[in-house]
C-alpha cells in the first residue's frame, strides 16, 4: 500500500486550530480528496473541501500541512498529488505537469526536463509500489544531478 | 516582523479615488460619518455581510456568528458597521489564535476606508501575518470562474459544480501561466453520511454547514478531469487589479464562517456568485439567477454581463483526451491500443516509426487511466497499477517527446450556451380514448434527450420535478397526467475501448393507460439497464435495455388482485440529432405484468423537437398503447 495515511488525521483535526504537519506523504491525492475507505467515494464531491474547515484562521489551503508549492517542499507536494498524471508525462517526456514542475524547481527548460525524466523513468519509478515520497525524491535528485538543467530551486 | 504589505496594497487600491472629505479621527466621528452617508444601507455593505432583505423589510445574513463583531450583526447591518469600526481601533489581540478585526475583515476595512478615509495616525494599521501570508501565497492577479461538467454518477454533482480560481497571472496576457499552481476557491458542504437519502434530505433543508476553502488548482484538475472524467470550463473574468484584490480579501473573510448549505438554492454556485458580487459591487449577477441556483445558470449570468468573460478555456477530461489521442490512428494502430491496454507486453503493429509507436502507447496509457482511474488513484487495484507501470516503462523507452494534445473545444456543449433550466409548455392533441385534450407542463430541471442540445451532454437526461396536467373539453375533466420526481437516463455508447452500462431511472406518479386501472393515478418506480451504440459523433444513438417497474394505486388490478403490480420487459430506441436544432427520438417497450390483469403492456412513442431562437422549442409526439393512440403538438419555453 503506497497510500498516504492522513485522511483520518485530517478529518479528526478538521476545525482544530493546530493541525500536525504531515509531511508530503500525507497529502497524496487519494488521501486528500477521497480517503481510503471503500464507500467513501459516492458523496465525495460534496465532502472534499469540508475536510479543511478551519474556523479560527480564516480560509485554509490544501497544502497548509504539506508545505507551500512555491518551495522545494512544494515540489514534493506537487509530485505527490499529481503522481498518476506526472508518471504519464514523464514517460511521454512532455506535458503540463512537466512544465509546472520545471517552474517549481526553477529548472531552465521544460523540454530538457521532460527528456531527462523520460530517459531516467525506470530509476525514478522502478515499480508501481514505490511510495509517492520516494518518487518525489527520485524526481528531484534526477533533476539536481543533471547540471545542464541548472535547476535553481531544489 | 511581517509588514502589512498586502493590506496596504489593498488599502491603496481602494484609495485610488481622490480623497474627497477630510480624514476622520475618532471612532465616533467615523460612525457618525457612516450614518450620514447611509453606508449601512448601501448595497456593497449589505453584500459584504451577505445580508438579504427579509419579507418584513429587515435584513438577515445566514452566515454564522463568527462573521460578525456585533451580536446583532446578522440582522442589523448598522450595528455591525458600528461594531466593525470600533473593532478596527482595537489593540492587537493577546490571544495569538485570534485575528485583529482589520485582519479578519480586510474587504470591509478596505471598503469602509474608501468611503470614510481613515486617518492612519489615529487608526493604526495592524500587522496581519496570516492574511499577509495567504494574500502573498495566492498572489492573485486575475479571477477565473470554473464549471465542472455534469456528473450523472454522483448525486452531489449531477448539475455540475462551480468554483473560483485565483490566478497568479493574467492568463490571456502572459505566455507562461502555470494554472495548476493557482488557488481554487470552493464552497461545499461538510457532510456526515454516506447514505444518499439522508444526504438528499439534509442537503435540501440546509442541515449541513457550508464552508469556503481554497486549495491548489491541481487537486481540482486531478479530481475532476482524471478521477471523475469531467470536462472543466474556465471563464476568465475581466476584473481590475483592485477588484481582484477585493475578491481575495473577501474570500479570506468568508473562510472563517459557515453558511447553512442548501443543495438546490444556497449552494456552491449561489455562494460563489454572492462572493463575487460582494467583492465587486459593480456586478449584478444574482438577480439573473433564480431561487433554484443551478451551477450552469451562474455561468450564464457571468456571460450575460458584457465584457466580463474575456476568455473561455476548456480543460478536457481524461475521456476527451483519450478520444483525441485515438483520432487519426489507423485500424491496425487502434487494435494495438486496445491490446496494449490489456496486455502491456503485446507486440506493437509491425513497421511503425518510433513516432507512431509513441502515439499508440500514449493512447493506451490514457485508456488505462480512463478505465482504472479509481483503482490507480486510490491504489486499490494492484493489477491496474502493474499494467500501467509496464506501459509507462515501455513508453519511456521510446525516445519521442509527445506533442501537446490540443482537443477541439466542444462548442456545442459549452454550458453557458445551454437552454434555461426551467421548462414550461403547452400542447394540444387528440386521442382515440379521450378525444381532444389540452396539456400544460412544468419542469424544474433540467434537460431531456429531446431538449435543445446546445450546452448539454449529448446523451444524458436529467429531469427533476416534471408535471403535466391535462384538460379535456368534452366532459370538462382536468387531471394530472404525470408527476415525475426524477427521470434520469445515461445513454453511454459501447465501443471497442469502453463498455459502459446505459441506464434509466424514473420515479413519481402517472395516470395509467391500460385496462389494469384506466385513468388511475399510480405511484411508480422504473429502472432499466442495457447497452447502446453511437454513430457519427453520437448524432445517432441506438439503445436497448431490460426494464423493470413497480406501480401502485388503490384500485389497481395488480399482483393476484393486490393494488401493486410489477412490470418486466425489453425496451429499445433510437435518437437522431439533425444539425444543432432538430432531434428525433423513437422508443418502444413491451412489458409483462405477472399475475396482474391485463398480462402485458406496450408503448410505442415517436417524438420530434425543433429548437427555436429565444428559448423556445416545438414538439410533436405520437404514442401508441393497447388502449389507443394519441398525438399532440406543443411548444416549450426554457427560462
Amino acid at each position: 500500500m503506497r497510500k498516504a495515511i492522513c485522511l483520518a488525521a485530517v478529518l479528526l483535526t478538521a476545525g482544530a486550530v493546530h493541525a500536525a504537519p504531515y509531511g508530503a506523504a500525507g497529502c497524496g491525492l487519494g488521501s486528500v480528496l477521497f480517503g481510503n475507505q471503500p464507500g467513501f467515494i459516492q458523496v465525495v464531491a460534496a465532502t472534499t473541501n469540508g475536510i479543511f474547515g478551519n474556523q479560527t484562521f480564516g480560509i485554509t489551503t490544501g497544502t497548509l500541512n504539506c508545505g507551500s508549492p512555491a518551495t522545494p517542499a512544494g515540489a514534493k507536494v506537487f509530485i505527490d498529488a499529481n503522481r498518476e498524471a506526472l508518471a504519464k508525462d514523464m514517460a511521454r517526456g512532455s506535458g503540463e505537469t512537466i512544465a509546472t514542475l520545471t517552474s517549481l524547481t526553477g529548472c531552465s527548460d521544460s523540454k530538457v526536463v521532460g527528456a531527462t525524466l523520460q530517459k531516467n523513468f525506470s530509476s525514478i519509478i522502478p515499480n508501481e509500489k514505490v511510495s509517492n515520497d520516494v518518487v518525489a525524491d527520485n524526481v528531484l535528485s534526477t533533476l539536481k544531478a543533471d547540471k545542464q538543467l541548472s535547476c535553481t530551486s531544489i | 516582523m511581517v509588514k502589512p504589505a498586502a493590506r496596504l496594497i489593498l488599502a491603496a487600491a481602494v484609495l485610488t479615488a481622490p480623497l474627497a472629505g477630510t480624514a476622520q479621527g475618532t471612532v465616533e466621528e467615523l460612525q457618525a460619518s457612516a450614518r450620514s452617508q447611509h453606508l449601512a444601507e448601501a448595497l456593497p455593505w449589505l453584500r459584504l455581510l451577505h445580508a438579504d432583505l427579509t419579507l418584513t423589510g429587515g435584513f438577515r445574513s445566514e452566515a454564522d456568528a463568527a462573521f460578525f463583531l456585533s451580536p446583532r450583526g446578522a440582522t442589523d447591518p448598522q450595528a455591525e458597521l458600528d461594531a466593525d469600526l470600533r473593532g478596527f481601533f482595537a489593540p492587537p489581540p493577546t490571544d495569538k489564535d485570534k485575528q485583529h478585526p482589520q485582519c479578519q475583515f480586510p474587504a470591509r476595512f478596505a471598503w469602509l476606508n474608501s468611503k470614510l478615509h481613515f486617518d492612519f495616525s489615529t487608526l493604526p494599521l495592524q500587522p496581519c501575518p496570516r492574511f499577509e501570508e495567504f494574500y502573498q501565497r495566492v498572489a492573485a492577479r486575475a479571477v477565473t470562474a470554473i464549471f465542472s461538467s455534469y456528473y450523472i454518477s454522483s448525486p452531489a454533482s449531477v448539475f455540475g459544480h462551480t468554483l473560483l480560481r485565483l490566478d497568479r497571472s493574467e492568463a490571456p496576457l502572459d505566455e507562461k501561466h502555470f494554472e495548476l499552481l493557482d488557488y481554487g476557491v470552493n464552497y461545499s458542504a461538510t457532510i456526515d453520511t454516506q447514505n444518499a437519502l439522508i444526504y438528499a434530505v439534509k442537503g435540501l433543508i440546509g442541515l449541513y454547514p457550508g464552508n469556503f476553502n481554497s486549495m491548489p488548482y491541481f487537486y481540482k484538475v486531478r479530481e475532476y478531469n482524471d478521477f471523475e472524467s469531467r470536462d472543466l470550463w474556465e471563464y476568465d473574468l475581466a476584473l481590475t487589479p483592485q477588484q481582484v484584490a477585493m475578491v481575495t480579501a473577501h474570500v479570506w473573510e468568508l473562510g472563517s464562517t459557515t453558511f447553512p448549505y442548501y443543495y438546490i438554492s444556497r449552494n456552491c454556485s449561489y455562494h460563489l456568485i454572492a462572493a463575487l458580487e460582494a467583492a465587486v459591487p459593480e456586478l449584478d449577477l444574482l438577480s439573473h439567477v433564480g431561487k433554484l441556483a443551478y451551477p450552469a445558470d451562474t455561468i450564464k449570468a457571468l456571460n450575460r454581463v458584457p465584457g466580463l468573460v474575456r476568455a473561455v478555456r476548456y480543460r478536457p477530461s481524461i475521456r476527451a483526451q483519450f478520444r483525441k489521442r485515438v483520432e487519426g490512428l489507423s485500424g491496425e494502430e487502434l487494435t494495438g491500443v486496445a491490446r496494449l491496454a490489456e496486455k502491456p507486453e503485446a507486440p506493437l503493429p509491425a513497421g511503425l516509426s518510433s513516432d507512431r509507436q509513441a502515439r499508440v502507447l500514449d493512447a493506451a496509457l490514457d485508456l488505462v487511466d480512463l478505465r482504472h482511474a479509481r483503482g490507480l488513484i486510490l491504489s486499490t487495484d494492484p493489477e491496474a497499477m502493474r499494467l500501467k507501470q509496464q506501459l509507462l516503462e515501455r513508453r519511456s523507452g521510446v525516445p519521442v517527446q509527445s506533442e501537446a494534445l490540443l482537443p477541439e473545444v466542444p462548442e456545442l456543449q459549452a454550458p453557458q450556451r445551454g437552454h434555461g433550466s426551467i421548462r414550461a409548455g403547452v400542447a394540444g392533441g387528440a386521442s382515440s380514448e379521450t378525444a381532444g385534450f389540452g396539456a400544460a407542463n412544468l419542469r424544474l430541471a433540467l434537460h431531456d434527450l429531446l431538449d435543445p442540445p446546445t450546452g448539454y451532454p449529448e446523451l444524458s437526461q436529467l429531469e427533476f420535478v416534471d408535471l403535466q396536467i391535462r384538460y379535456q373539453p368534452r366532459g370538462r375533466t382536468l387531471w394530472l397526467d404525470h408527476a415525475w420526481l426524477a427521470n434520469v437516463a445515461a445513454i453511454a455508447p459501447l465501443d471497442r475501448f469502453v463498455q459502459p452500462i446505459s441506464w434509466w431511472m424514473r420515479a413519481g406518479a402517472e395516470t395509467l393507460r391500460d385496462r389494469g386501472c384506466p385513468g388511475c393515478l399510480a405511484g411508480s418506480f422504473d429502472m432499466a439497464g442495457g447497452a447502446s451504440l453511437a454513430f457519427a459523433g453520437e448524432k445517432l444513438a441506438l439503445f436497448a435495455m431490460a426494464e423493470s417497474g413497480l406501480s401502485a394505486a388503490p384500485r389497481l388490478a395488480g399482483l393476484r388482485g393486490a393494488p401493486v403490480r410489477l412490470a418486466v420487459g425489453p425496451s429499445g430506441g433510437a435518437r437522431l440529432r439533425l444539425g444543432d436544432a432538430l432531434i428525433l427520438l423513437g422508443t418502444a417497450r413491451w412489458q409483462a405484468l405477472p399475475f396482474a390483469n391485463p398480462h402485458s403492456f406496450f408503448e410505442l412513442e415517436f417524438s420530434a423537437r425543433l429548437a427555436l431562437p429565444g428559448g423556445l422549442a416545438l414538439n410533436a409526439q405520437l404514442i401508441g398503447r393497447p388502449t389507443g393512440t394519441e398525438g399532440s403538438l406543443g411548444t416549450y419555453l426554457y427560462f
